[in-house]
């Protein structure tokens, strides 16, 4: 007996005999105009002014020691005790998860079981903390964008619940647009089952096109954007 | 002439509140596009190209639509056929009930509005809700959406405040600020809650597996990250090749729905989330939130059919939404007076297209053949060849009313005869002018009454223009002459 897979791929085969299908070709012709070339300072000021206009704060701190202070200061700003954040080495600064536990800022366990029951539990449990601190695999210049993969101490959550989202990027991340991004990485949709690009906060304009920010999503955003030149 | 379809639209023509609701949200939709497209370098290049990839894609569907369903499986989702609206149905509530799923969060899908998703669960016993701001307005309403990507269009804010009022008990405000932050509030509680999500999808990606979700407000990314399990419903013709050909999709659709460079949140999702080894020897580390399963549910309904015909373009779509919003005929009568799941010109197509001509004879009427929608396609769909091509089929299903019958033959007389012609118009001429006043006529006998019920009628003008060509000519003439001796 047929499959409904090969039922509906035969239905498709016999329709595409007499299919009038205009402009279509053999193959998909390449870009007839150049990919954009900026040098890092280029990129960094492209994307700083992009997620400027879109409402994200953009801090460019001149030191280490200055990245992780921003870190501090906002999470203290917010009152945030507890928070959602991926794991240390995914911070693009190793040293800022250390430093947010030494300042006795709780990290809470991002985990959520298969199980329907607790599931529920330990969702309500990660509804509660007020800021995110995430990495990021690359900032898109010409957007404004964050690209967030998630992995193993990568969670979704961290940039998705909180009413603020705290997201450090290295300038070394930096791409000018998503086609040169994907040709860096072409397996980042593969080495996660979530890839994510994040263009500004939450919004929604389903009232009569009004701009309301902060729907479901964060409110408010802060990229602190790390140059490894300063970072000595 | 007093089909539902006329009264329909005699009804949006004088609903104030849907002019003023309309009139605010498309001439602002058509600026920001404009704006938006004007930013992107090469944008002429970029839609030509992005047009090429649709049509390439169509034209390899099975073999780019096995790929995808193999790549989905490889990822670890689940791929399910659906060959029309029940199977779709019926395939959704199966995987419902086998997760024990009572509440259901929705993301935005006009693919599940097709297949009236929503009433086919509920009557299996499982709650539904729209997360979208705008779907759970018209959720609350008992409506259905006006707008492909902004559902709740056709309300005031004034109208939302009432509705939030009375279905959600807040105290009464017109701040869509405070709407949105109530509707929040509600939803959160659901999205924590729910045992399943289901969302639609933009693009599916047929070389990783990949399905794509375009979201602004967050809601498609809770709908599929916080329930244990996903169901994605896909039409079969979403496709794109690569993650490259999705890039350059991605650099139209936003630009041309809400003019933003890049909806704020792209979901790329491929299979569920990466399961936590239960022995050290199981593969690599998992990830710490996300679905345990993931569906995908494809959904043929007709399309696979299409694609066999003169409008197998109305597949090239992507659900953007420029050509409701330019639209003359939508600009004054609003989505749900055309009567279908998709309206505007796109639904003028792809409804007959998809369920035939016979339960929908007057959509491929509802257009003036301005060519409006061609030119802000982002893949540059011909629209009006199409409409013609339905209204061919309609005459020759015997849809031609009558008195049209009759005029046609006539006027296919005149028109190859110009003395026939000449004394035609002369008679009409000096008949419109006769009856008019101040040029304008404001009553004619039926069938021509339909015209005037709504606008009034220009008087013929004075000299014909073949007259005036002729005078007009001459003058060029002569100024083209004098032009080129200096």
């Amino acid at each position: 007996m047929k499959t409904d897979r090969d039922s509906m791929l035969d239905r498709i085969r016999d329709s595409l005999r007499s299919a009038h299908l205009p402009s279509a070709n053999d193959s998909i012709p390449p870009r007839t105009w150049p990919a954009p070339q900026l040098d890092s300072a280029a990129l960094a000021d492209s994307f700083a002014r992009e997620a400027s206009t879109l409402g994200v704060n953009v801090h460019r701190p001149s030191s280490r020691d200055e990245a992780i202070e921003t870190v501090l200061t906002l999470l203290r700003e917010i009152g945030a005790n507890n928070i959602l954040a991926w794991g240390d080495d995914d911070l693009c600064l190793p040293e800022v998860g250390k430093a947010i536990r030494a300042a006795e800022i709780r990290i809470v366990d991002p985990n959520v079981s298969p199980d329907s029951t607790i599931r529920r539990e330990q969702l309500s449990q990660l509804g509660g903390p007020l800021a995110g601190v995430t990495g990021a695999l690359a900032g898109l210049a010409d957007t404004g964008t964050l690209a967030l993969l998630t992995g193993p101490t990568q969670s979704r959550l961290a940039s998705l619940l909180p009413p603020t989202h705290i997201a450090l990027l290295s300038i070394s991340h930096l791409y000018p647009d998503m086609a040169s991004f994907f040709v860096a990485h072409p397996d980042a949709a593969r080495n996660g089952s979530n890839l994510v690009f994040v263009t500004g906060p939450s919004r929604t304009g389903d009232i009569e096109l009004t701009l309301t920010v902060g729907v479901h999503g964060p409110k408010t955003i802060h990229i602190i954007l790390i140059d490894a030149q300063n970072n000595r | 002439m007093s089909s539902p379809f006329h009264s329909r639209v005699a009804g949006a023509l004088v609903d104030d509140n849907l002019h003023i609701a309309l009139n605010r949200v498309t001439s602002r939709f058509t600026t920001l596009r404009l704006n938006a497209l004007a930013s992107l370098p090469h944008a002429d290049s970029v839609r030509d190209r992005a047009r090429a990839i649709r049509a390439h894609t169509l034209s390899r569907l099975d073999i780019y639509l096995a790929q995808f369903a193999d790549s989905v499986e490889a990822a670890g989702g689940r791929v399910h056929w659906a060959a029309d609206a029940h199977a779709a149905n019926r395939i959704v509530a199966e995987i419902a009930k086998a997760a024990r799923a009572r509440t259901v969060v929705k993301g935005k899908s006009m693919v599940s509005e097709e297949t009236h998703l929503n009433p086919a669960l509920e009557a299996e016993g499982i709650t539904v809700v729209e997360s979208d701001l705008g779907e759970y307005i018209i959720q609350l309403a008992g409506e259905t959406p006006s707008h492909i990507i902004a559902p709740a269009v056709h309300k005031t804010k004034e109208q939302v405040g009432q509705l939030f009022h009375e279905k959600l008990g807040i105290p009464l405000t017109h701040d869509p600020a405070l709407l949105t932050a109530a509707a929040r509030a509600k939803l959160r509680e659901v999205f924590l809650t729910a045992d399943m999500g289901i969302s639609g999808v933009n693009f599916g990606v047929a070389e990783t597996g990949t399905i794509c979700i375009v979201t602004n407000e967050g809601n498609g990314r809770l709908t599929t990250s916080t329930p244990r399990v996903h169901v994605a419903m896909m039409g079969i013709e979403r496709l794109v090749p690569t993650l490259d050909d999705l890039s350059a999709m991605l650099q139209v659709l936003a630009r041309s729905a809400t003019g933003q460079k890049l909806s704020v949140y792209t979901s790329l999702i491929t299979g569920p989330r990466r399961r936590r080894p239960s022995k050290q020897s199981e593969g690599g580390p998992g990830e710490p939130d996300g679905p345990d399963e993931l569906h995908v549910v494809l959904v043929d309904n007709g399309r696979s059919r299409v694609l066999g015909t003169r409008l197998a373009e109305i597949l090239y779509c992507i659900r953007c939404g420029a050509c409701l919003n330019i639209c003359p005929v939508y600009q004054q009568i609003g989505g749900h007076a055309y009567g279908s799941v998709y309206p505007g010109p796109v639904g003028a197509v792809l409804t007959p297209a998809l369920e035939g001509v016979e339960p929908w004879p007057e959509l491929p009427q509802a257009s003036t053949l301005c060519g409006a929608c061609r030119d802000v396609c982002p893949v540059r769909i011909d629209i009006p060849r199409m409409l013609l091509e339905l209204r061919d089929a309609g005459h020759r299903a015997g849809q031609t009313p009558a008195w049209l019958k009759l005029f046609l033959p006539l006027y296919q007389l005149a028109a190859t005869q110009p003395a026939l012609f000449n004394f035609g118009a002369a008679a009409a001429r000096w008949i419109t002018r006769a009856l008019s006043s101040n040029g304008w006529l404001k009553r004619l006998p039926p069938p021509l009454s339909g015209w005037t019920d709504h606008r009034d009628f220009p008087a013929f003008a004075a000299q014909p223009f073949s007259a005036q060509f002729k005078n007009h000519h001459k003058g060029a003439k002569t100024q083209r002459n004098t032009k080129d001796s200096s």
